[in-house]
């Protein structure tokens, strides 16, 4: 049955001279597998991507995709409601599923012994699933549940949530995964079924297999139960570019909180884009370790802050570079703002020593491994790359290209990208007493 | 005298080495009056040590690309590390020196002091860890683990340097620690990082027995349901946790429990999950479990339902948790959990980071080696008669304390409080 498969691209995922063999393979369909032998454990992580996020909704249909990570473990034609769960833990394993803006992904671990029900499970609930009206208001009333639980009472949530919409006025970025409650209240059943009968397709999908498995036995399975699905027409994917934000856009609203909260966005490449490296070294000086400039600044020497955070969204299109602030008790978010533009501007000012850049190099390299440590992780670093940058070798460059990031890359960098115009900041503050009465002020 | 648990367990998969080095003698151990003592010592002894301050010491593991952290759970102390392999013996040396020569600074403790009721404000601003905050404090009245490692905002100004000084003295002695390690080393570079680790601390201290809870014993008020309602703002769901004091880790019915948590709220497919979640969509999430200590600790549920709809899920929650404890599970839910949880073992075992922190927390809550990876196996061999014997014997659904955080005049009219056991409090009380 090997033969049907075409051996698309090859690669190694690991330490030099002891890394895993990464294999993908394309079925005439158009499904992808990616493969890596790792017998460390009696286990294998079966993954499902599909190049479907909340950035391929419409306005006024938010939510839709996460929507799909709840149902997709509902009733299909073979398979009665509740049974897909009951048959996975029933051998110890365990199913998930993940949404963002860029890609969707099906999550199961199980024992190496029962990878055949995973491939007969997904490949069932990816052609047969029963979308009626009872299952999806029910998963509707737990979306909803869910998104007070991390945004309606989540003050982190909400910061969150209110930065990309406020940071993007164009791109679908700009609403929430979760999507906004009336759209996810609103949702209706046809277009329900459309989107499933549009996105779940073999061609617009990616098996990654990681764990102790037979390969070969691994793609018979998957050609016994995906070959005869049909591929699907996938809609044309407009590009949607943002329009290039000129000036600094900033949102305060009171929360019952203690002190001021604060997250602040600067527009940042995407991730294939070459500036991302040097973004990833940006962020561990500025806020990526116990040393790093604005924890000094903010948490021990001013104690202006209980905790600094940067991230940089790993998307597919330009995202943004974060950071996350909690002000500590008389200190507000007005003399954050500043201490992180002096501490940029000194960046901009003077390269970061040599040593410095290192530092931030060292601390990638750690965290590039921890992420593989297991083969959930590996699979997880595998699907993301694959799907949302259309090649799973790229995560084998990161260490190339975080190498070769230079001091003098992270001035330029810090004067073309953290800049107050090109940023919006979110603020929450404690609720005053008679804060019944305030409301969102949005200044821009 | 006796010496370390040593757990070692090579992998050379990545190029990394993992270490722990728990120290018992916990939050649970700090005394009376003085929460947070343990928390603070093992903070100020990561800012600063050796011939380092707390900057070089923090450049120095930034430029390695290591961390060294420090955490503090009811039973121990844990400085744990991680480490490029080729940078090991460099990181171990300075994990060694909090261990053995921190400096003490006066000027950490003081900022300590300023910064830990800082992290109190931060949980109040998140409604699990409240809730979980106030459900620890307020379930078993006296209890050791009723005192979270924060402390209060009163207990933390009473906590003296020499204090903390002297019992860092007295619980960081070779006889008192379990040191894990993991990943990418071989045999002789295991032995030379644990005898690196030692070389500077005592074989024994003042103390020669495991620091151990200063009570466990008060078990809370029989007679009724408890339910404390904490008020907060502008919520529009309520944070729930329902429990009581249950039995220790390691009790010769830990596996029975261990099935019936599973079936109860352990699994996608257990009762609460269906109940709650699934037929009615109430919470996103549900769940309980027996909570994994040296000690008896507390068998805990937990969801977060609509504001709207509170109530019903309490008194749904209790109700269901009453047959469970009178009518235990059916023999099909036994087999099914028992086939779930014998199966799940190979996940929390595979890889060496995760076998090397399972051997330590047997070590620390005082089961015997290898307990939690053999757990499995008496899983295996419980009948589902001695499982509902368990439940009748462990499960409390007369004696439960309930926990809601939410907005007081959303939900208190509709939560399950008919014997007038009902309190609120606000939320920044505690």
């Amino acid at each position: 049955m090997k033969s049907a498969w075409q051996l698309e691209a090859e690669a190694s995922i690991g330490p030099a001279g002891r890394g895993h063999a990464v294999k993908r393979f394309r079925l005439s369909n158009g499904l992808g597998v990616i493969t890596v032998i790792d017998r460390r454990a009696p286990i294998v992580a079966l993954q499902t991507w599909f190049r479907v996020g909340s950035r391929h909704e419409r306005p006024g249909a938010t939510g839709m995709a996460h929507l799909f990570e709840h149902l997709m473990f509902g009733q299909t034609e073979q398979l009665p409601p509740g049974e897909f769960d009951r048959l996975v833990e029933r051998t110890g394993g365990e199913s998930n599923a993940a949404t963002w803006v860029d890609w969707t992904y099906y999550r199961l671990s199980l024992p190496t012994r029962d990878l055949p029900l995973g491939i007969r499970l997904e490949s069932e609930r990816m052609q047969h699933l029963v979308l009626e009206h009872t299952p999806v208001e029910a998963e509707r009333d737990v979306v909803t549940n869910e998104r007070r639980e991390r945004v309606e009472d989540d003050v982190d949530g909400w910061l969150d949530e209110q930065l990309m919409a406020q940071a993007f006025t164009a791109h679908p970025y700009r609403w929430p995964t979760i999507g906004w409650m009336e759209d996810i209240r609103a949702l209706a059943l046809p277009e329900i079924r459309s989107f499933y009968r549009t996105w779940y397709a073999p061609n617009n999908a990616t098996i990654v297999c990681v764990g102790d498995f037979d390969e070969e036995a691994l793609l018979d399975l998957v050609s016994s139960a995906y070959g005869g699905i049909e591929p699907a027409q996938m809609p044309d994917a407009p590009k949607i570019v943002e329009p290039e934000q000129t000036r600094e856009r900033i949102v305060r609203a009171p929360k019952p909180i203690a002190t001021d909260r604060l997250l602040v966005g600067y527009k940042a490449p995407g991730q294939d884009e070459p500036d991302w490296a040097t973004l990833e070294i940006i962020a561990t000086l500025l806020a990526g370790c116990p040393s790093a400039r604005l924890y000094r600044r903010l948490v021990i020497e001013r104690e202006a802050a209980s905790s600094v955070d940067a991230q940089l969204t790993p998307f597919a299109d330009p995202s943004l570079l974060r950071l996350a602030v909690t002000t500590t008790r008389g200190h507000d978010a007005d003399e954050v703002l500043a201490v992180i533009d002096a501490e940029i501007a000194a960046m901009a000012k003077d390269p970061p020593t040599k040593a410095e850049v290192e530092k931030a190099k060292a601390i990638a390299e750690t965290d590039f491994w921890t992420s593989l440590v297991d083969v959930d992780g590996k699979a997880e670093a595998l699907g993301h790359y694959e799907t949302a940058l259309g090649d799973f070798r790229k995560v084998t460059t990161i260490a190339e290209r975080l190498a070769a990031v230079t001091a003098e890359d992270v001035a330029r960098v810090v004067r073309s990208t953290l800049i107050p115009s090109r940023r919006t900041v979110v603020i929450a503050q404690p609720e005053s007493d008679d804060a019944a009465d305030d409301g969102e002020e949005t200044d821009d | 005298m006796a010496g370390p648990t040593i757990i070692i367990e090579p992998s050379h998969d990545t190029p990394l080495v993992w270490f722990d080095v728990s120290i018992r003698g916990g939050a649970a151990a700090d005394p009376r009056g003085v929460e947070g003592l343990h928390r603070h010592v093992a903070l100020l002894a990561r800012r600063g040590a050796g011939r380092r301050d707390r900057s070089e010491l923090d450049e120095t593991l930034d430029n390695l690309g290591a961390a060294v952290d420090v955490g503090v759970s009811r039973d121990a102390v844990t400085v744990s590390g991680l480490a490029l392999s080729r940078h090991i013996d460099a990181v171990i040396d300075l994990a060694a020196d909090i261990l053995a020569e921190p400096r003490w600074s006066e000027d950490e403790h003081a900022r300590l002091l300023r910064e830990t009721p800082q992290v109190l404000d931060e949980i109040r601003d998140d409604d699990s860890a409240l809730a979980t905050r106030w459900f620890d404090w307020v379930c078993t009245p006296g209890h050791a683990y009723g005192r979270t490692s924060l402390g209060t905002e009163a207990s933390i100004q009473r906590i003296e340097r020499s204090a903390a000084i002297d019992l860092w003295r007295s619980e960081v002695t070779a006889d008192n620690l379990v040191i894990g390690l993991a990943g990418d080393v071989d045999e002789a570079t295991s032995s030379r990082i644990v005898a690196r680790l030692l070389e500077r601390i005592p074989a024994a201290g003042k103390r020669s027995v495991i620091a151990e809870p200063t009570s466990t014993a008060a078990p809370g008020p029989n007679g009724g349901r408890r339910l404390i309602l904490v008020d907060k703002p502008d919520r529009t769901q309520a944070q729930l946790r329902i429990g009581h004091l249950s039995i220790r880790y390691g009790h010769q019915d830990t596996a029975a429990i261990a099935i019936a948590e599973a079936i109860f709220g352990g699994m996608f497919s257990s009762r609460l999950m269906q109940e709650i979640r699934v037929k009615r969509g109430w919470s996103y999430g549900a769940g309980c479990a027996l909570r994994r200590s040296r000690k008896p600790h507390w068998f805990e549920m937990w969801l977060a339902p609509g504001a709207a709809v509170a109530g019903e899920a309490a008194k749904l929650t209790l109700d269901m948790y009453a047959e469970l404890a009178e009518h235990g599970p059916t023999d099909a839910e036994v087999d099914f959990a028992r086939s779930y949880l014998v199966g799940a073992m190979p996940f929390q075992s595979a890889t060496a980071r995760s076998r090397m922190q399972l051997a330590v927390r047997d070590a620390v809550l005082g089961v015997a080696p290898g307990y939690t990876m053999g757990l499995a196996q008496l899983v295996g061999e419980v009948s589902a008669s001695e499982v509902r014997r368990a439940c009748a014997a462990h499960l409390r659904p007369e004696n439960t304390m309930t926990v809601a955080v939410s907005t007081a005049s959303l939900i208190r009219e509709h939560l399950p409080s008919e014997d007038g056991t009902l309190m609120v409090v606000a939320h920044d009380a505690y």
